[in-house]
């Protein structure tokens, strides 16, 4: 079955998507943990098909501010992935990698912005090749991209990028924790529609 | 002043006043917010528009785009006595949030919105008296049909007002 819109998803085509959330997330996971050396753990998966502004509110309302990486996804698959990092995640990053933490992103220096962007990037890659393992595709990643600024306007960008095809946006996620603690750091996938579908199909849940 | 109530207006969102509240939208990245007031019969209206044309068949969301948006907008504020000849313009948004390399469309759609909002108001004749758009922060905008001030929020910058 082909789809042409998000809430078509079938169960058993949800299941696969969150088993795919899953095995990327716990990838990262692990990646995750060797950067920070202590153990990193997932929360339940999840996959989210929301309205634009009840995105909004799922990410915890437009204006407060935080650091997004972001990275386009090309080859056999198009997407957005996002790396959503508010402040108490990025000062764990910090004190753990460079032994400083910030009460501001305006503090945030050079050296700080590129250790945010290299656990973006490395979180993002782990999730995709394992993806593209999984399903067996080629997946090509562009260079990690950095900007600091309200959230809403950082989500916004997958919703324009997909915004004519639908009026919904698709994200496939999870939370962490390490310690105990919560790892407040959101890694969010944003499939094109026609992408989902080959994804689908390299799985082998077309007939579903 | 306003009358101390806020209208949010959410993205592809419009909402329009005559009761000279406050009009508000949060977060424009590469959307657009456009405020349009007709002093005369003090109404005023904000659009929240994320792509520049809208292509899609049978879609009825218009206020996503800025083409159908606008013209929407400015039918529903004539339905209520404004004038086109009299409605004025002020506009906000269209950053690039993350400056991705050798990416093609995504970089542009900001660039794209407001050049769309401008030929769309330019056509339907509506003056377009001030903006604030392009640059790489987002904005929060807010709209005193009252005074027609319209004032923009970003963050580590100061304000401005419009």
């Amino acid at each position: 079955m082909t789809i042409k819109n998000y809430q078509e998803l079938n169960s058993l085509e949800m299941d696969t998507l969150r088993e795919i959330g899953s095995i990327g997330t716990g990838n990262a996971a692990t990646a995750l943990s060797g950067m920070l050396g202590c153990p990193v753990h997932i929360t339940m998966p999840e996959v989210r098909i929301m309205e634009f502004n009840e995105a909004i509110e799922w990410i915890g309302g437009p204006e407060p501010v935080t650091a997004g990486v972001l990275v386009h996804i090309g080859g056999q698959m198009n997407g957005i992935m996002l790396s959503v990092q508010p402040l108490e995640f990025i000062n764990i990053i910090l004190e753990r990698m460079l032994s400083v933490s910030i009460k501001d992103y305006s503090q945030l220096a050079e050296l700080e912005r590129s250790a945010l962007v290299e656990v973006g990037n490395i979180m993002i890659s782990t999730f995709i090749n394992a993806m593209s393992n999984l399903a067996d595709m080629k997946v090509e990643l562009t260079v990690p991209c950095l900007t600091v600024d309200m959230q809403g306007a950082i989500l916004t960008v997958p919703m324009a990028e997909y915004g004519g095809q639908s009026d919904y946006l698709m994200t496939i996620g999870g939370n962490f924790s390490c310690d105990g603690h919560e790892l407040p750091c959101r890694l969010i996938l944003s499939p094109d529609i026609r992408s989902l579908n080959f994804l689908l199909r390299k799985l082998g849940v077309e007939d579903g | 002043m306003a009358n101390g109530s806020k209208i949010v207006i959410g993205i592809a969102d419009m909402k329009m006043t005559n009761q000279g509240s406050e009009l508000i939208t949060y977060a424009l990245g590469s959307c657009c917010g456009i405020c349009l007031l007709d002093p005369n019969v003090r109404l005023a209206a904000m659009i929240h528009i994320m792509l520049p044309l809208n292509m899609e068949a049978g879609r009825t969301n218009t206020m996503k785009y800025a083409d159908t948006g606008i013209r929407e907008t400015l039918k529903q504020m004539e339905a209520r006595g404004a004038r086109k000849a009299r409605i004025t313009a002020k506009v906000a948004g269209g950053a690039k949030m993350f400056a991705v390399s050798g990416s093609g469309a995504l970089g542009n759609i900001g660039q794209r919105n407001i050049e769309s909002v401008h030929k769309v108001l330019k056509a339907e004749g509506i003056r377009l008296i001030a903006e604030d758009v392009g640059g790489s922060v987002a904005r929060t905008l807010s709209f005193d049909p009252a005074t027609g001030k319209a004032t923009i929020k970003s963050y580590g910058k100061q304000d401005i007002i419009l």
